[in-house]
């Protein structure tokens, strides 16, 4: 068998050799040195290793690196040179939204998930939409004031979009 | 190193689980786990969560839903077709990123007693399409799940489809119980249907989660509700919780107690069957 | 509304930039040449001899390393020397390390370490704080079943007792509280020209210093210890780094490789450190005017296998566990319990959680007993100032406690919400009210006697000024808020001042990163290094530094528990309001509010963001965090099954300032880490009570115990 394993990383076409079931955690950290995404359980629990594949949020340490053959992930790495992570910095920035930083990338690749499905989210979208990005530090308010802030004051840099939920 | 297998279409899979004995792999969020308890252990994985023909939606002329059975958790959420009473219980399982990958079939096939699209697909009377190369079976969900993990597959069949009867007068009631509001696995959880014509009730469906190795449903208390709505008054509300109380077999783990299992299954029944059955 | 001081205007992180980007490097995120993993064998008995260490058969590039390479001394050095770096031949808990194997491929170390065959010899397990105190032979540390017994008294409870009108009892149960930092502990050893360089996630690192000195037996010269970003420590990177970072540094000397040692999320639940479990009776005794005139407190704590920092926890335990009341006569006593369970530690609030709890949910019961409002009832014993505490230190800065209650409470409708009648048959509305001080710094005069902190400044010629300090950066902003104390000082602007994160090799030991000392100590010693800098401004190069110094008319009897416990305190009060499901006994928190003085705030917003994070962590105590053991073994060992709150469980949280400036901190700051966590459990649980009319007596306040209630009560 092929072990071959072709995707679109950060808009740049990688491919690789790898045991199909390694995960696309380690994959980044390891083969990439991308190391924004972080192990903060390695079961899919806490989101520090969220990152996005087809535009949506997973957590990577349990996603095997062959179930994004011929998929786009996008990483914090990614992400940083945009003009929405611009904004979402100013506003995680002035609601004092970061303290240890550790779950902060996989966070910030949540508000990104959101805000691109969702630009007018209520507070309690946010909070769904982070629900599985756990923070030890913060208590969640000030993150959830900077994804508010954002969508508000980032208003025409993600596409406009309205989830109407269940 | 496991030998992964990536199929270009159903065919191809079906081909090779004819041939060999594989693990499937779908959305991976409950594989990966087992997968990395046995670093570097030689196995053959057959990965299908890419497959097209498995993430189908559709309703067919009968009225009977189609979920593809690696359909993610977000895909069957986002769907127009599918009606309010299923996706109420897939919106409250683990959390976003989860339900970005985990797959219908993927909770059906690992048959967790606290698996939160079983209580519903019981109700539903809800049929698996099992193929195999050159053949086609369909079973109830029930025979399908015989304990904790334990489900009835052959070798070489694969579950491709989950088939769900749908009637647009379903009403239902959706109670999961977890230690906090997202990312928790059920402690209990309930779920019931009511068919309310202009008629009066026409049905009544009660499954309950997480109290038994499998999914607690009993065709003969639901006949006994329906009997008990329609005013024979024979059959008292404390009757009925007897008969399911006889039936549940709660644990006592690492999540909740089997005391504390027992009594808020029961008592979400008893408030089901008082409040909105007004038995 | 108070002018907000200009120290106190939010300046922005420091740190900000590389966390937000993701370009931070925490200690996972390196990878040196060369590197080697480290894995390690637990025991899997609680309690048991050790016959024989079985190995299969090695490939070539992995070594184990275990107590016999430990060349210094085989004790971890925390105020107790009692616990081994390495078993030896016998464990004491399970979860407790014997070995590490160390290796190029983490998966193969795995698979080794789950092949190694440990021959145990099993000894009866002591497994509970009961069973700990029943025993009266084989006893597992010494000749009695604790490692510390204290006992204090104010007064003359005998004789008040004996005048007493009435008596009201109480006994309280806690469990375990993980701290769960969501960066589990890591370290990175090397050894490059005769010197030994760790960097990790730790709080404290002189204290790691110290125990690579006494374990690798080598001079300080030898040994450099640097922090890196840190995802949280909470008094978890407290005193426990210092094992894996001695296992890293053996494994990098044996093998003169660097050695990475991450754990694992269920490794790390399983063996690190936690929140003391506890039982706390308290019986008051009243006049017949309702007043407190004697009060007779117990405190049990179960603090594992190992001593390590219970003395301590205890300490803080018995001096908070009083309240924040005048009660004249007191007897207390405490005492910390060995059994063969992991090692309990610090976590923020560091015994003040389950003290607070009782003493505040007895403050509840005995006002019902009496019928008197619990708030009026609270408020003609409050503490004020000038008052003596209940070791008879002098509280010298002002005490507002009034004013912080009734302050939360304005912010929260508590006497509105508290009159109004229940609805039947819907859910359950409960409030409830807490209060609550933290005593900042280290017990007693422990600051002049055991840490001795100094700081240092440095001016180059460019004007930018570089602070050197030990203070760990672990989320908290210390590097921003130390900082901005010695920018203001200098009167320069704040981009002016340089400060990384501690290196031993570079920086004074301004102590440890622990007790909300570092805005109150350190925070004052840079605001003396710099007003003495600015006298000296105009040199061009000028380096200056200060030395804490006990503060005139301060003392304490470490013996007779008498005196000043704590340089300062930091007060708060906290109101809860939940509503409680009739049927499944969920507890569903509705509001949190809060009014604090913790002196002058050093920076509003991460003052804001120490008081959100610390109270959703206290609510968690509260309510949700469940950590059982079963046969000794930790039940919860995942995120999932250790639940602490996810976006959706936290409410809206509104809290005040209370400002009255301390006489001795920076600006008139206090400290404040801890205290946002002391007081949301007990408030939660006061709301729970009032919410089912049952009296609340254990946390966390889960499901299952309120149905129990609801039942027997």
């Amino acid at each position: 068998m092929d072990n071959a394993i072709c995707f679109l990383l950060n808009n740049r076409s990688v491919t690789l050799q790898a045991d199909p079931l390694r995960s696309l955690l380690d994959t980044l950290r390891e083969d990439f040195g991308l190391t924004g995404a972080k192990k903060g359980c390695g079961e899919g629990e806490c989101g520090a290793c969220a990152v996005l594949v087809d535009g949506r949020l997973v957590n990577s340490c349990i996603t095997p690196v062959i179930a994004v053959e011929g998929k786009t992930v996008f990483t914090i790495e990614g992400l940083r040179e945009t003009p929405r992570f611009q904004e979402l910095s100013r506003c995680f920035a002035q609601a004092g939204a970061v303290q240890c930083g550790f779950c902060t990338p996989g966070m910030v690749m949540a508000a990104e998930a959101l805000l691109m499905r969702n630009s007018f989210p209520t507070e309690q979208d946010i909070r769904t939409a982070l629900s599985g990005n756990l923070c030890r530090c913060t208590g969640y308010s000030a993150i959830v004031a900077a994804i508010m802030t954002a969508a508000k004051e980032g208003e025409g840099l993600w596409p406009a979009s309205f989830d109407p939920g269940i | 190193m496991a030998r992964v297998f990536r199929p270009g279409n159903l065919k191809e899979a079906l081909h090779f689980l004819d041939a060999e004995r594989a693990a499937v792999l779908a959305g991976g969020t409950d594989f990966m786990l087992k997968a990395g308890r046995y670093p570097g252990a030689e196995f053959a994985v057959l990965s299908i969560g890419h497959l097209h023909e498995l993430k189908r939606i559709a309703i067919d002329a009968a009225n009977v839903l189609s979920l593809g059975a690696v359909c993610t958790l977000s895909e069957i959420l986002e769907s127009p077709l599918v009606p309010l009473f299923l996706k109420l219980p897939i919106a409250e399982i683990g959390s976003p990123a989860i339900r970005n990958a985990a797959t219908a079939g993927g909770n059906v096939c690992n048959a967790s007693p606290a698996g939160d699209v079983l209580p519903m697909l019981y109700a539903l009377d809800a049929t698996l399409v099992l193929k195999s190369h050159g053949d086609q079976h369909e079973m109830q969900i029930r025979d399908f799940i015989q304990g904790p993990g334990l489900i009835r597959i052959a070798a070489g069949q694969m579950l491709t489809e989950i088939r769900i009867p749908l009637r647009q007068t379903w009403r239902c009631t959706w109670r999961k119980v977890g230690g906090r509001r997202a990312n928790s696995v059920s402690k209990t959880s309930f779920y019931a249907l009511i068919d309310r014509t202009s008629r009066g009730l026409g049905d009544v469906r009660i499954a309950l989660g997480a109290i038994a190795p499998t999914v607690v449903r009993s065709r003969e208390a639901e006949r006994i509700i329906l009997d008990a709505y329609r005013g024979k008054p024979s059959q008292r509300c404390t009757e009925i919780i007897a008969l399911y109380d006889a039936l549940i077999s709660p644990i006592d783990d690492s999540r909740s107690c089997r005391d504390y299992r027992r009594t808020v299954s029961l008592g979400l029944l008893e408030n089901f069957l008082t409040e909105v059955m007004r038995i | 509304m108070l002018e907000m001081k200009s120290i106190s205007v939010p300046a922005g992180r420091l740190d900000f930039s590389e966390k937000m980007t993701g370009a931070a490097k925490f200690c996972q995120d390196l990878r040196p040449h060369g590197m080697f993993y480290a894995k390690t064998l637990r025991s899997s008995k609680p309690r048991a001899k050790i016959r024989a260490v079985r190995l299969p058969l090695l490939p070539d590039n992995v070594v184990i390393v275990d107590w016999r390479d430990v060349r210094g001394k085989n004790i971890v050095p925390i105020v107790t020397d009692d616990q081994p770096f390495f078993a030896r031949d016998q464990v004491n808990y399970i979860g407790e390390p014997i070995l590490v194997a160390t290796g190029p491929n983490p998966d193969e170390l795995r698979k080794i370490i789950d092949s190694i065959q440990v021959d145990y010899e099993e000894l009866p397990a002591v497994l509970t704080i009961e069973e700990a105190l029943s025993r009266t032979s084989d006893i597992i540390y010494g000749d009695h079943p604790w490692f510390v017994s204290y006992e204090y008294l104010k007064g003359d409870p005998d004789t008040a007792i004996h005048e007493a009108a009435i008596s009201v009892e109480d006994e309280f149960h806690t469990g375990y509280q993980e701290q769960a930092y969501l960066e589990p502990q890591s370290m990175l050893a090397e050894q490059k020209d005769g010197v030994m360089t760790v960097r990790g996630s730790m709080q404290c690192p002189f204290y790691v210093e110290e125990a690579l000195m006494q374990a690798l037996g080598w001079e300080r010269t030898r040994v450099r210890v640097i922090q890196l970003p840190t995802g949280g420590g909470f008094g978890g990177k407290e005193d426990y780094p210092s094992i894996p970072a001695v296992h890293a540094a053996l494994a990098a000397i044996k093998t003169g490789r660097p050695v990475m040692l991450v754990y694992d999320r269920g490794e790390d639940i399983m063996c690190t450190t936690k929140r003391h479990p506890s039982c706390i009776r308290v019986k008051s005794h009243l006049d017949a005017n309702n007043h407190i005139i004697a009060r007779e407190i117990e405190v049990l704590s179960d603090a594992g296998a190992y001593c390590g920092l219970s003395g301590v926890v205890l300490q803080r335990m018995i001096y908070s566990v009083p309240g924040v009341y005048q009660v004249q006569n007191l007897r207390v006593s405490g005492r910390a319990c060995a059994t063969n369970k992991v090692p309990s530690g610090a976590f923020r609030g560091f015994g003040g959680p389950q003290a607070f709890f009782a003493i505040e949910m007895h403050m509840e019961h005995v006002a019902r007993e009496i019928g008197v409002d619990p708030l009026l009832f609270r408020k003609t014993h409050f503490l004020r100032q000038g008052d003596l505490t209940a070791t008879g230190g002098r509280l010298r800065s002002p005490v507002e406690l009034e004013a912080i209650t009734d302050s939360v409470c304005t912010l929260s409708d508590y006497y509105e919400k508290r009159s109004t009648p229940k609805e039947p048959g819907g859910k359950l509305r409960g409030i409830g009210f807490s209060a609550f001080f933290h005593g900042c710094g280290f017990t007693g005069a422990d600051e002049r006697d055991i840490i001795s902190a100094r700081v240092r400044l440095c001016k180059g010629e460019d004007e930018t000024v570089n602070l050197y300090v030990s203070s760990a950066e672990l989320g908290q902003g210390a590097i921003t808020t130390l900082s901005k104390i010695a920018a203001e000082t200098l009167d320069i602007p704040l981009s002016q001042v340089l400060c990384g994160y501690p290196d031993t090799g570079v920086c004074p030991n301004s102590g440890p990163t622990v007790a909300s000392r570092t805005i109150l100590v350190v925070g004052r010693l840079v605001q003396e290094a710099a007003l003495k800098m600015k006298e000296h401004w105009d040199e061009a190069f000028c380096e200056t530094e200060s030395h804490f110094r006990y503060p005139g008319g301060f003392s304490f009897d470490k013996k007779l528990h008498t005196g000043d416990a704590y340089l300062e305190y930091a007060w708060g009060a906290n109101v809860v309001e939940v509503e409680v499901d009739p049927i499944t006994y969920s507890c569903n928190i509705l509001g949190a509010w809060a009014a604090f003085d913790i002196g002058t705030p050093i920076d509003t917003t991460i003052a804001a963001g120490q008081v959100h994070g610390g109270m959703t962590q206290g609510l968690g105590y509260g309510c949700m965090e469940v950590l059982d053991m079963k046969a000794g073994r930790p039940l919860q060992c995942s995120l999932t099954d250790y639940m602490i709150p996810t976006s959706l469980d936290v409410c809206k949280i509104d809290f005040r300032f209370v400002q009255s400036e301390s006489v001795l901190g920076p600006y008139g700051a206090r400290g404040m880490g801890e205290l946002t966590l002391v007081g949301a459990a007990p408030a939660l649980a006061a709301a729970v009570e009032n919410a089912i009319g049952k009296p609340v007596t254990q946390l966390p306040v889960t499901s299952e115990y309120i149905m129990e209630l609801s039942r027997h009560g």
